[in-house]
């Protein structure tokens, strides 16, 4: 297949050591330490208010962490801006699906090649033919990673008229097109039907073969963390409670006290 | 014949002032309420460099775009980074200022009194002529990497920047690239009426540019240039009920804003007609 969208990276190794983040006198995140070595699949799971998506925010730089640090093939990312640490190629989705209404389906993932786009202030506002080509190339690249999502035909709709399971998957086009190196899923297979999310396993199986990136996602669905994770760390009140093989860290009983709380 | 002539030629100079209002608004999503100040900057730049040093006029239409972007720069700087309420507070704050700089300094720009004597160098075809460039500019802008990442960052700044977007700078370009029309449509208004004086552009103008542009849709920019035509001319077409033209004018500003709250265009815009047209084509050939 000769795409112009193929990238297998060799490199996407996620560190983070010690990551804290206090709101007020709430300690969100609390010396939060996991990684994720090139090409993995990493599970973050935890009960619900565990500090999993201020993870995911700390890791992006949406929050700058009070301690701790974030490196991204050994290159500290801590304390840049959010937008610079999405260039160095950390890509994510979100928990509650966050589109751009403003644009059509096709130019929500164009936005991702926007930031680089080859050309200038001048030939833009001319429409010059730099300009002209280099759009053209998005566009075809964007119909690419649409397809590859299963969005192929719905280029011109709007994303806030695409059913809910259909947003899920433009949003992680979306985040494809950024080429991450690392690519954060928050919760993305939330509000799915079953036959959806055993769909959504099989999207995410066949995206990670193709361009061998580095995944880490929070989830609940434990047909999902199972299928997918190589790896499992557990959050819980911001603190590391457990991690390694999916398989050993279900029966870890501190993690099934978390989930399901004391017998006593 | 020059009644209409005139209406006409406002109008067209309106258009482009709503213009930059589109783009702020429209495509940032900030809300200026001093972008009337940014014409003033042009026309008053503009009219002063010519009655001073008699330079010839597309000289003094650079220096007057160029003038209102250098302010747009002073202005966007420090208040990009603000949140959207703030900024029209800060913009609406420069807008009044710059009049009052207007008022005070007499001895520059006659004051209150206005400013007189301004060549006539812009008559109708210009405008015209100025309305479709501006507009093919716009348009450019708005269908380009510019376009799609200040609507991106208009709906929401976390994911844009998650995309790698720098919001902060993408703001500041388009406020730039809004000051520059608007500072040219001060240069067209100057040049055609002659005659300078700041009331002209006090907050009540960059507010009927916001209402111009919220009515034909925030999102279209086709929208807004219709709603432009409809919204200068509306108050001279209900002239003869003078002393309800106010009333009726805001009456069915209100109809539509609260029947279409999306204003009458929504984000629809003439070149998807176009854009169709091509797409069944593609789809016979």
């Amino acid at each position: 297949m000769n795409s112009s969208i193929a990238t297998p990276s060799t490199c996407g190794l996620l560190e983070v050591s010690g990551l804290s983040k206090s709101f007020g006198g709430v300690k969100a995140v609390d010396g939060f330490s996991f990684d994720a070595k090139p090409g993995e699949i990493v599970g973050i799971i935890g009960p619900n208010g565990a500090g999993k998506t201020t993870v995911f925010n700390l890791v992006t730089g949406v929050y700058t962490p009070d301690s701790g640090s974030v490196r991204l093939d050994g290159v500290e990312l801590s304390g840049w801006r959010q937008d610079v640490i999405a260039r160095e190629g950390i890509g994510r989705t979100f928990q509650n699906i966050r589109l751009f209404k403003g644009l059509s389906v096709l130019e929500n993932v164009m936005t991702a090649s926007d930031p680089y786009a080859p050309y200038n202030f001048l030939s833009a506002i001319l429409s010059m033919p730099a300009k002209r080509a280099a759009d053209r190339q998005a566009t075809g690249q964007a119909r690419e990673y649409l397809d590859l999502v299963g969005l192929g035909g719905m280029e011109e709709a709007r994303p806030e008229s695409l059913p809910y399971g259909l947003q899920r998957k433009l949003e992680l086009a979306r985040a494809l097109a950024i080429r991450p190196k690392v690519i954060l899923l928050d919760e993305p297979a939330a509000g799915l039907n079953p036959s959806e999310v055993r769909e959504f396993i099989d999207l995410v199986r066949r995206l990670h073969e193709r361009f061998n990136f580095t995944i880490v996602f929070i989830e609940h669905r434990m047909e999902v963390v199972m299928n997918l994770s190589h790896k499992l760390f557990v959050l819980s009140f911001g603190k590391l409670l457990a991690s390694g093989e999916p398989e050993v860290v279900r029966r870890n009983p501190a993690v099934i006290e978390a989930y399901i709380g004391d017998e006593e | 014949m020059d009644y209409i002539y005139s209406i006409l030629t406002l109008t067209g100079i309106t258009m482009i002032g709503v213009m930059g209002t589109y783009m702020v608004t429209g495509l940032t999503g900030q809300f200026s309420f001093g972008q009337a100040a940014f014409m003033a900057v042009g026309g008053y730049v503009s009219a002063m460099l010519t009655l001073r040093f008699n330079l010839p006029f597309p000289v003094v239409v650079l220096a007057g775009s160029v003038a209102a972007t250098l302010t747009g720069l002073l202005v966007g700087m420090p208040t990009i980074r603000l949140r959207r309420d703030y900024i029209s507070l800060v913009t609406f704050g420069f807008g009044e200022a710059i009049i009052s700089v207007l008022n005070n300094s007499a001895q520059l720009t006659g004051g209150a009194e206005g400013l007189v004597g301004i060549p006539k160098r812009v008559d109708l075809p210009l405008v015209a002529v100025s309305v479709v460039c501006c507009l093919f500019l716009v348009a450019c802008y708005k269908n380009s990497k510019f376009g799609r990442q200040s609507l991106a960052l208009r709906t929401d700044e976390l994911a844009a920047r998650s995309m790698g977007i720098d919001v902060n700078r993408m703001k500041l370009v388009t406020f730039l690239f809004a000051s520059a029309i608007t500072g040219y449509a001060g240069v067209l208004y100057a040049f055609y009426s002659q005659y300078l004086e700041p009331g002209y552009y006090n907050w009540t103008v960059s507010a009927e540019w916001l209402i111009i542009v919220f009515v034909g849709g925030i999102n279209s920019l086709t929208g807004a240039m219709v709603s432009a035509v409809i919204l200068t001319g509306l108050p001279e077409l209900l002239r003869f009920a003078s002393a309800w033209r106010i009333l009726i004018y805001c009456i069915i500003v209100l109809l539509i804003i609260n029947y279409r709250p999306n204003g009458i265009f929504g984000d629809w815009e003439i070149s998807r007609l176009w854009k169709r047209r091509k797409a069944v084509q593609g789809g016979r050939a």
